[in-house]
């Protein structure tokens, strides 16, 4: 028997899809159309962010105290960036989707699966040209930090790369999303109301149920723009990137399994389900971890560096328990200035919201209302501070150690910066734009043809 | 790619190269292949014959494996082949697709002959077989339904699949093109190539067919040569449109 196993299908060149699926991307509008709306957008906040930096600056260069409070990050970096993640919310599924829904559309779907891949492959294939996208679209912003220090303004390395790892995650994650949207969907159109319903939707947890304690809280962590904020913050969080690499992971292989014309969406939903199973699982893992490293210059996520190291000598468990509501701005001055820090510096720090008793009147009636209860070893104590010049002794003394010696010279010195963007605008809404549309253009040419293809033919 | 058309052996095997039996898909309530049953030699052009909705798409769709089937089998040189392994043994070009809209007509021809590791020289002369010269440099949004299916029959024959099943590929031709690619799919029959085409129009289904199965409302009404359709029908000179109304 010649069985068509004998075919060695295994060997089919990557190359000529990842081209076809990279040339698909460019050569339709959508991620031209995002890129012309992104220069604007990013051009307007680069310059509004410069215009607002440069008025702090110039009250920081007449008081130089104020100066130390000026970090390009904050300044500069979170809001010019922030006009990106509001494209990439919006726009980046339209460009993504086009990648997988177009094939749907034209039925050119059913020739794509007879190709000799795996399924797997082609969906990573067409995720690889997503990202190859996602760079493109980057370029107006990298060319607002590329301006930024043109203009003569400071940028950390390792914080600008976290943000910017940050972004990727973030439009990675819309990519697949748009991608599994596009295999579930039988229309383009469908599949941008479903990724658009979850990103869009984020938004509408973000104002709506962050914040709130319990199954709220959980709900609002759901939220696609939760995966930005450590990032904006200057934080680089291990588990929160394996996490998002497992949701993309986890939107690629439901893609694969949604990707199939002609077989019944019954069958696709119970080939999802141990995909299901094994992404809850990977995300239960990646919650375990806690490393999170601090990347800013200014070090405003952790302790001085004297107290992080003795911090980090202390090996027994320190247990916390807080007796205010979650929705009270003293729990989260509390929780940003001093129980995160603690978390990330000691090795093992347990945080307890015990919840207040009530009152006849609604508001709270316990005493012990606003007291922090700070247990290490079996001596414990009490304080109703949040701050840290507070909190950090009394550990200290818990733990009965000398606090460390202040380390002089070690103050984050700022980065005020007088200048103005308007040369910038001239790039943004003009020059950036002609070279885009440039480009567009020299994609839309018409193509010459390889010759060799083009003659007469002959015996093979 | 370790097996090309060409090499095939174009011999009449008492066990057929592809056989499908008993095959049924139903929507439902609804029945739109019912037991199909019918075979395919290499070198044979195969022509499964019915009007629209008489479950020809369906049935090539279900054979390939891209629909799932409710019941039957289909087996490869007598052994069964398994719908996860049937892309290996069988291309099919399905009808009314315009693939990578924006592409040149030459990038698509490229990019499948780079899938399959066609050289240069064949794929070439696959281009001029179906007479895709004239377009290559065009996009696929802008080429007429003819050049559309000239350019989707490039791409069947540059897959190197032993048995192609093609749905309507004779439709958007005029008399003379239908004529030209008539003697492609011979030429390529001769090599050993075994085709299996769903046509509703049964004057070209007459022109190029080897064989014929006769479907109407998803079950086999006819199969066999046009001649031994004549002596089932007992129309000595019976046209196909002739037996065809006979046995529906």
């Amino acid at each position: 028997m010649r069985s068509p196993d004998t075919y060695d299908w295994q060997a089919a060149p990557l190359r000529p899809l990842l081209a076809t699926e990279l040339r698909e991307l460019v050569s339709g509008r959508a991620l031209w159309i995002m890129l012309l709306l992104l220069c604007p957008l990013i051009g307007y906040s680069f310059f509004q962010a410069v215009s607002l930096y440069t008025e702090s600056s110039t009250a920081a260069l007449q008081s130089p105290v104020l100066a130390n409070s000026l970090s390009p990050l904050d300044g500069i970096l979170v809001p010019t960036l922030g006009s990106f993640y509001v494209a990439v919310t919006l726009l980046f599924p339209l460009v993504a989707i086009r990648a997988l829904g177009q094939e749907k559309e034209t039925g050119a779907l059913r020739l794509l699966v007879q190709l000799p891949y795996r399924l797997f492959t082609i969906v990573s294939a067409k995720f690889a040209a997503v990202l190859a996208a996602w760079i493109l679209a980057s370029i107006p912003a990298l060319s607002a930090l590329f301006f930024w220090r043109m203009m003569g303004g400071h940028l950390a390395a390792v914080e600008t790369a976290n943000l910017l790892f940050g972004h990727l995650v973030y439009g990675l994650l819309v990519g697949a999303l748009a991608l599994f949207s596009a295999s579930i969907a039988e229309s383009a159109a469908t599949a941008a109301i479903i990724a658009l319903a979850v990103t869009i939707g984020s938004w509408v947890l973000d104002f709506t149920v962050a914040g709130n304690p319990g199954l709220l809280s959980w709900i609002a962590q759901l939220s696609l723009t939760q995966t930005l904020r450590p990032f904006e913050q200057g934080l680089l969080s291990g588990g929160l990137v394996l996490g998002a690499a497992c949701v993309i992971f986890g939107f690629i292989a439901l893609a694969t399994v949604w990707l199939p014309p002609g077989v019944p969406p019954l069958n696709k939903l119970r080939r999802s389900l141990p995909w299901l199973v094994v992404l809850a699982l990977m995300l239960v893992v990646a919650a375990q971890v806690r490393l999170t490293v601090d990347v800013t210059e200014d070090r405003r996520n952790s302790f001085p560096v004297p107290d992080q190291k003795l911090l980090a000598t202390l090996r027994l468990p320190l247990f916390v328990t807080v007796h205010l509501a979650a929705e009270d701005p003293r729990y989260a001055d509390l929780q940003r200035n001093v129980l995160a820090k603690l978390e990330r510096a000691m090795p093992s720090v347990s945080v307890t919201l015990a919840r207040p008793r009530q009152g006849f009147s609604g508001g709270s009636s316990d005493e012990s209302y606003s007291e922090v209860e700070y247990v290490y070893g079996k001596r414990s104590d009490i304080s109703r501070s949040t701050s840290p010049r507070e909190i950090l002794p009394l550990l200290y003394a818990l733990a009965g150690v000398l606090p460390p010696a202040p380390t002089p010279g070690s103050e984050y010195p700022g980065y005020p910066l007088v200048a103005s963007a308007d040369a910038a605008l001239f790039w943004f809404f003009g020059a950036l734009p002609l070279l885009i549309v440039l480009c567009w253009w020299w994609v839309r040419r018409p193509p010459s043809v390889d010759n060799s293809l083009a003659h007469e033919g002959g015996p093979s | 790619m370790s097996k090309l058309p060409a090499e095939l052996p174009t011999s009449q095997s008492p066990v057929p190269l592809l056989r499908v039996s008993g095959l049924t898909k139903r929507y439902g309530e609804e029945r739109a292949i019912d037991h199909v049953t019918f075979s395919a030699n290499s070198g044979e052009v195969v022509g499964i014959i019915g009007p629209n909705g008489a479950g020809k798409t369906t049935l090539l769709e279900t054979v390939v494996g891209l629909v799932s089937t409710d019941a039957g089998e289909v087996s490869w040189h007598g052994e069964p082949l398994p719908a996860s392994q049937r892309r290996n043994a069988l291309f099919y070009l399905p009808d009314g697709v315009r693939p990578y809209r924006d592409a040149a007509t030459y990038q698509v021809v490229s990019f499948f002959a780079g899938v399959y590791r066609r050289s240069k020289a064949e794929t070439a002369d696959t281009i001029t077989s179906v007479g895709l010269r004239p377009v290559l440099h065009k996009r696929i949004h802008a080429l007429s339904k003819g050049y559309n299916r000239r350019l989707l029959l490039a791409l069947a024959l540059l897959a190197p699949h032993p048995v192609l099943l093609m749905d309507e590929p004779f439709d958007g031709f005029d008399l003379r093109q239908t004529h030209e690619i008539v003697g492609v799919l011979r030429s390529q029959a001769a090599r050993g190539r075994t085709f299996i085409l769903a046509i509703h129009q049964l004057v070209d289904a007459e022109r190029v067919c080897d064989r014929l199965i006769l479907l109407a409302a998803g079950r086999v009404r006819g199969s066999g040569t046009l001649d031994e359709l004549r002596a089932q029908t007992s129309l000595p000179a019976g046209s196909l449109e002739d037996i065809f109304l006979a046995l529906t």
